[in-house]
């Protein structure tokens, strides 16, 4: 009898579980051993960092313990990849030790890169991670008024969505609050309109018209002033703000760039059909780590895995899969007050934006429900 | 015959998408200094009207686009 293959995944968010639980359920313990290495303690739901300042989800149901959510038959080690050599098929660990394997499937995520701003750091805020969403929940409590600026300081970021979203809950928590006459929103982005797809920044274009939002194209930030409130884009534009709120820029994981599998910027370049690294047939990258032209989200990783785990399952035992990833995304995003539109697209089809609806926003609000108990388990 | 001008940056962005070859040429801005030229080649359609605007909203100079085999290419000049 032939050894179990042996599946090394590099990561323990949403791609790298979703990629394990999936393979372990198309595949059989007997041939083949699914070892997954990260060290999160907990699994945040990030889409639910647009709610959290607003108070409008707890936060405690958008976070569960790691290691409970991998399904029965993957390996989890609690540690930290250092260094990959593809040549000699190991990864070397932060503890001390090395990992052969006979797949390597990198979904390590990308990170935030604060310095890359000179002044970000605290002066803009996010909603991009549980801390700075709840810190952000503190400070929107005690503004009463006065101009609000909010952007991605750069692209690529998770999420491209996420900031329209602050920007219309923003909106309506304003509102609410009997304080939005007294409050200027200014949305910035780094291209000509306001969201990286034509036909979704003019649907958001239109939405942001009708509650008086102020846009600034081709801006991408270049420094932050903290003492005289201003934010500067590489375009040289000045904006003034008394609360900026700022995704900061991104960049693929620095071991990435270590071990030589990308440049500087630490995203992988994969195959945009196969998702393999170079000529590699065993060397394989999903979710943000990649360059691919698509969303860094956990909606994408979740079709990657799919086509991913499909794929090896069946080379593991002999098969042909004659299948290719083509860059299927489906998300839900919100579009305002009760109300979502649900994009799908791929590299060749553009999303259709044409209509929003309260059954998209409930399918939102749900959310973290069905991917912590049905995608992340691999079963949808 | 046309001068060629020489560009002290080539980035290569065949194949990329939007706004991929954008965000190359702003990160090739950001490491050229005044004066230099940057030539970016796409294959991307939307490069063609993103590319140009980003040049001339960022106070530089677009010096040309050219339409090459199954590609395109922007040249601009470093300004500020």
């Amino acid at each position: 009898m032939l050894a179990a293959k042996k599946v090394v995944i590099l990561g323990d968010g949403a791609a790298g579980t979703i990629m394990a639980n999936k393979l372990r359920m198309l595949t059989h313990s007997s041939e083949t051993r699914i070892v997954v290495i990260g060290n999160s303690k907990k699994h945040y739901f990030k889409p639910d960092g647009v709610h959290i300042p607003f108070k409008l989800k707890r936060y405690q149901n958008s976070v569960k313990p790691t290691r409970f959510l991998f399904n029965y038959g993957v390996e989890y080690i609690f540690d930290e990849a250092t260094g990959i050599d593809v040549s000699q098929r190991t990864v070397r660990l932060k503890s001390g030790n090395s990992t052969s394997y006979d797949y390597l499937i990198i979904a390590t995520g990308d990170r935030f890169d604060y310095n890359e701003i000179p002044g970000y750091i605290g002066e803009a805020r996010h909603f991009y991670d549980l801390q700075h969403s709840l810190e952000l929940a503190n400070i929107l409590d005690s503004f009463n008024g006065g101009k609000i600026v909010i952007g991605p300081s750069s692209i690529p970021y998770q999420c491209p969505p996420a900031p329209y979203e602050f920007t219309f809950l923003l909106d309506k928590y304003l509102r609410d609050r009997g304080i939005r006459d007294k409050t200027e929103i200014h949305y910035t982005f780094p291209l000509n309109r306001v969201f990286t797809m034509e036909n979704v920044a003019n649907f958001v274009n239109r939405l942001f018209d009708e509650r008086g939002i102020i846009t600034h194209t081709l801006f991408n930030v270049e420094s932050i002033n903290g003492l005289n409130k201003t934010v500067t884009s590489i375009e040289g534009e000045d904006v003034k703000y008394d609360l900026l709120i700022m995704v900061p820029p991104h960049k693929g994981q620095k071991m990435i760039t270590d071990s030589e599998l990308a440049g500087p910027s630490g995203y992988i370049d994969v195959d945009r059909h196969k998702l393999s690294y170079k000529d590699y047939d065993d060397v394989f990258a999903i979710g943000d780590a990649t360059n691919l032209p698509i969303s860094k989200a956990g909606a994408t990783a979740h079709f990657e895995s799919e086509y991913l785990a499909n794929r090896i399952a069946h080379e593991i035992s002999g098969n042909v899969y004659d299948e290719t990833y083509n860059g299927e995304v489906a998300c839900t995003t919100i579009t305002g007050a009760g109300k979502a539109m649900t994009l799908y697209f791929s590299y060749d089809r553009p999303p259709r934006a044409e209509f929003q609806s309260k059954m998209d926003y409930l399918l939102k609000w749900t959310s973290a429900d069905t991917y912590f108990s049905g995608m992340l388990r691999g079963i949808m | 015959m046309a001068e060629e001008i020489k560009a002290d940056k080539v980035v290569d962005a065949r194949g990329s998408f939007c706004p991929g070859p954008l965000m190359e040429l702003i990160k090739a801005y950001k490491e050229a200094k005044a004066g230099d030229v940057i030539s970016v080649y796409s294959t991307d359609n939307g490069t063609k009207t993103d590319a140009p605007a980003w040049i001339k909203k960022s106070g530089n100079e677009l010096i040309k686009i050219i339409d090459r085999n199954g590609y395109v290419e922007i040249v601009m000049k470093k300004v500020r």
